[in-house]
């Protein structure tokens, strides 16, 4: 994975009681040279090192914990697929916020969305009698028009992505329930092929995983490899910045909320899948559980950045912790509070690391 | 109480020419001997001496860097004096700590005024003296607005005291910053200091604040005012202090000193012979850029030609329109806006790579690493098909860094963790990087140490040399005498002079964007 991200060596020493603000802080002739040799044996280290992954280990920790307390029923292989099948919808979610999150742009219209599209593709299919791919494809342009929707208020019309998208969420609800009448679409039909886009199996592991795992490469990329992803962090940094430097900021504020709307109508065919039907209300858990992942994944790999990978770590953190809870049969309650404690303190430690990391970082 | 008279360090050194302390009546209200202030290694303030005597405006100039602003901030409490004795009303204070407020006759108005424009004036009053609280704790709405209503009669405003301050002319908020900042003062005994009232403020109500600041003076008070613009002083001040590299160079009654004499002081006696040599080269008469009626917020009509190699300079003070011109013919101006721009080789005005003003608001990403920042201009020419090259980006990096001598622990290091002058070296090198034709800069030196704007000055004149055209404004002469040919002055919204040759000197651009008719 590209280094460049990575700032300072997180893993390296740390240079405490640096003078701030001399003008000339370090030697510019060392330290500057650019790809040492001396670099490549302390990548692996710097990668590992905890204020890098620091989920990983704590999930390994979960593990451990869940292990010890449930030892029958947690170190199966079927817990292993509950964890990647159960959340695969969520990290779906998840994965469509970080590209506007990237801008500092939020999309809260992902639940609404969610639903719409899931309503979308199963009446298609109930009560129009589409092929499944139309249907597909009609509620992917749905998502689509949704973020577009949401694109022209936020970016167009220059109204506080926070506050529009949950707006046009509610909008969003408003419409589910006028269409449907409030009651979920059901068929026999949605149990004789479309479910396979959400049940299929493959060793375990259901068709959604695949998505995932699709998705979250191509995210990878886009973020971290082009351009485009270059841009669209500078956007979210300092947008000011970023567009007396020539960076379109408004076009990429533009197209992250189309690119949200479309991996939220995904989300929500996929959920309708798994479902067999098309819920009014299925989508809105999801809202919270998203963004949640995703700032949580921010403090992973990226150092603060909403990234693809650690977007992925941080549900299956969050997944893990509660299957695991599950199983040990917890008071539901503790789901809740587990995934909150987990947030507070990932935030916490990034906040203080940064501060860190702020104040004394210069020189290895 | 003997009046003391001023005298600084290097007073001595140009005998005859200062008519000192003239003795008039009115007692010390403060009194600052031997200020000094370091930052690291850079002693910003050598000594300053300074008296305001109660019943008078004290005009306080100095050009750019020159220890104005620390002087006032130490005085607020903002930094702490490395040494310093001071009398407020002949007692003794202390300026050596840093705090909130130093002393109760010592009253602030800082240029921002420091208000919320989203609140109302009854909301901002209180945000410096704290609410009037009723028994049960709850906010005595009735005595606040009375309270506000006081505080605004003082200099006959008469406003909506329950409108958002942002709905209010901008004499209007300053005359509410000074109730403010008047409150509960028991006037006529200290001094009031304003840090350029006037900077935001449209002409037509300059008068206005004129008549509140002397109806402070008539009520015994000493008014400290700190000012860029000569004109006023000779219109408002009794007497003047000016500032050049950290000391009180010399102290005039106002009728006893001629502008002129002002911006000389300002200036010093090396500003008007050192000139830079490099830049007189050769310029080409091709016209790259042309702009024709450019608006803005304060432009009101500004035309340009840029020539091939050349470096032209746009002068004015804060609020003149000259700091839109370079977002201008780059084509990033927001807000109201009109002219034309052409580049004669049809490419588009957003082309023009820019250095912004303001690095940290405008410039530079601060979560980014000095990579991405440099890099973030010309992504295309770093990317193999979509994706970015991270070797080629390491290299092109690498070159700039060698290149600009940019102090960094690194590509990747971010650059939040480098000083100021190597951060605009980063932007800097981010517009070059596109190996433009064209470049504007907007106060490419602000907040930069001497090496580092020695290498910016060293840098750009050779560039212009191989044919670059540049833009640039700047507040500080010293940047235009170094690297500039012709000098356009904006007065007003409009260019009022052309200045070129021998002309372009510290002297003749300060008086010229003062507007001070040449002698």
């Amino acid at each position: 994975m590209s280094d460049l991200q990575t700032g300072p060596a997180p893993g390296g020493p740390v240079v405490t009681g640096q003078a701030p603000g001399g003008p000339e802080k370090t030697d510019p002739v060392g330290p500057s040279s650019p790809a040492d040799d001396a670099e490549a044996p302390r990548r692996w280290t710097r990668h590992l090192a905890f204020s890098n992954i620091g989920a990983v280990y704590v999930l390994g920790a979960l593990v451990v914990i869940f292990s010890i307390w449930v030892p029958q029923t947690f170190l199966t292989s079927a817990t292993l697929y509950q964890v990647f099948n159960s959340n695969a919808v969520t990290a779906l979610a998840a994965l469509s916020v970080i590209i506007p999150l990237s801008a500092r742009v939020f999309d809260l219209s992902i639940g609404g969305t969610i639903t719409l599209t899931g309503v979308v593709v199963t009446q298609a299919i109930v009560k129009y009698e589409l092929g499944i791919a139309t249907a597909i494809l009609l509620a992917l342009l749905v998502g689509v028009l949704i973020g577009v929707l949401n694109a022209v208020i936020v970016v167009v019309l220059k109204i506080d992505s926070f506050i529009a998208t949950m707006a046009s969420g509610a909008l969003l609800a408003a419409f589910t329930t006028m269409v449907t009448g409030d009651l979920d679409v059901t068929g026999v039909v949605l149990s004789q092929g479309f479910n396979e886009v959400g049940q299929f199996m493959v060793g375990g592991i259901t068709l959604p995983v695949v998505y995932v795992a699709v998705v979250t490469v191509v995210l990878w990329f886009v973020l971290q490899q082009t351009a485009f992803g270059r841009r669209m962090y500078a956007t979210g940094f300092n947008k000011e910045a970023a567009r007396l430097s020539g960076v379109p900021t408004e076009r990429l504020r533009f197209a992250s909320l189309v690119i949200s709307g479309g991996l939220a109508g995904l989300a929500g065919i996929v959920l309708a899948g798994t479902l067999a039907a098309g819920s009014v209300t299925a989508g809105t858990p999801y809202l919270l559980g998203a963004f949640a992942a995703a700032f949580l994944g921010a403090t992973q790999l990226q150092h603060g950045r909403f990234n693809a990978f650690g977007t992925i770590i941080a549900v299956l953190l969050l997944g893990t912790g509660v299957v695991g809870l599950g199983l040990a049969q917890a008071p539901t309650w503790s789901q809740d509070l587990f995934t909150g404690v987990v947030l507070i303190v990932a935030l916490i430690a990034t906040r203080y690391q940064r501060a860190g990391t702020a104040n004394a970082t210069v020189g290895h | 109480m003997p009046v003391t008279p001023t005298t600084s360090p290097d007073a001595d050194t140009r005998p005859g020419e200062r008519p000192r302390e003239r003795a008039t009546d009115g007692a010390l209200a403060l009194s600052v001997r031997g200020l000094t202030k370091t930052f690291g290694a850079a002693q910003v303030l050598r000594g300053v001496d300074l008296d305001v005597r109660a019943g008078e405006v004290h005009a306080f100039i100095g050009a750019n860097g020159s220890g104005k602003s620390t002087t006032i901030k130490v005085l607020a409490g903002y930094h702490p004096a490395d040494e310093a004795r001071c009398e407020v009303n002949g007692e003794e204070v202390g300026l050596t700590t840093r705090v909130a407020k130093r002393h109760d006759s010592l009253r602030f108005v800082h240029q921002d005024l420091g208000q919320v424009p989203e609140l109302s004036a009854v909301d901002n009053i209180a945000l410096s003296h704290g609410y009037v609280r009723s028994r049960f704790g709850a906010i005595d709405w009735k005595a606040q607005r009375e309270l506000t209503r006081r505080a605004l009669a003082r200099f006959g405003t008469r406003i909506d005291i329950e409108l958002p301050l942002a709905s209010h002319s901008a004499v209007v908020r300053t005359e509410l910053a000074i109730s403010a900042a008047m409150h509960g003062w028991d006037a006529g005994q200290g001094v009031l200091v304003l840090d350029e009232p006037t900077a935001m403020l449209p002409p037509t109500q300059v008068e206005r604040l004129f008549d509140v600041v002397r109806s402070i003076r008539a009520s015994g008070a000493g008014v400290l005012y700190v000012s860029h613009r000569l004109d006023e002083i000779f219109a408002l001040a009794d007497r003047v202090s000016v500032i050049r590299a950290g000391v009180v160079v010399a102290t005039y009654d106002v009728g006893d000193v001629t502008a002129e004499q002002l911006a000389d002081e300002m200036v010093g006696e090396q500003g008007s012979s050192v000139r830079q040599n490099a830049k007189s080269g050769s310029v080409a008469d091709e016209v790259v850029l042309r702009a024709e009626g450019l608006t803005g917020r304060t432009m009101r009509g500004i035309d340009l030609e840029l020539r091939r190699g050349e470096v032209l300079g746009i002068a004015g003070l804060v609020g003149s329109g000259s700091e839109e011109v370079p977002y201008a013919v780059t084509g990033r101006l927001t807000g109201p806006r009109g002219g034309r721009v052409t580049v004669t080789d049809g490419s588009r005005p957003t082309d023009i790579p820019l250095v912004p003003g303001n690095r940290i608001a405008e410039g530079v990403f601060l979560e980014a690493s000095v990579a991405e920042n440099l890099s973030i201009s010309s992504l295309g020419s770093i990317s193999r098909g979509p994706r970015l090259s991270v070797r080629r980006e390491r290299t092109v990096v690498a070159d700039w860094i060698r290149r600009l001598g940019i102090a960094a622990p690194g590509a990747d290091a971010p650059i939040s963790t480098l000083s100021g002058g190597n951060q605009q070296k980063v932007v800097l090198a981010r517009c070059l990087n596109r190996s433009p034709q064209i470049l504007a800069m907007s106060e490419p030196t602000a907040g930069v140490d001497i090496a580092t704007r020695a290498r910016i000055y060293d840098l750009v004149t050779r560039e212009a040399a191989d044919g670059l055209s540049v833009v640039v404004t700047s507040s500080d002469p010293q940047d235009l005498v170094a690297l500039c040919a012709r000098v356009l002055v904006v007065r007003d919204g409009r260019v009022v002079e052309e200045l070129a040759g021998d002309d372009v000197a510290e002297h003749t651009i300060i008086r010229a964007i003062e507007g001070i008719s040449a002698a």
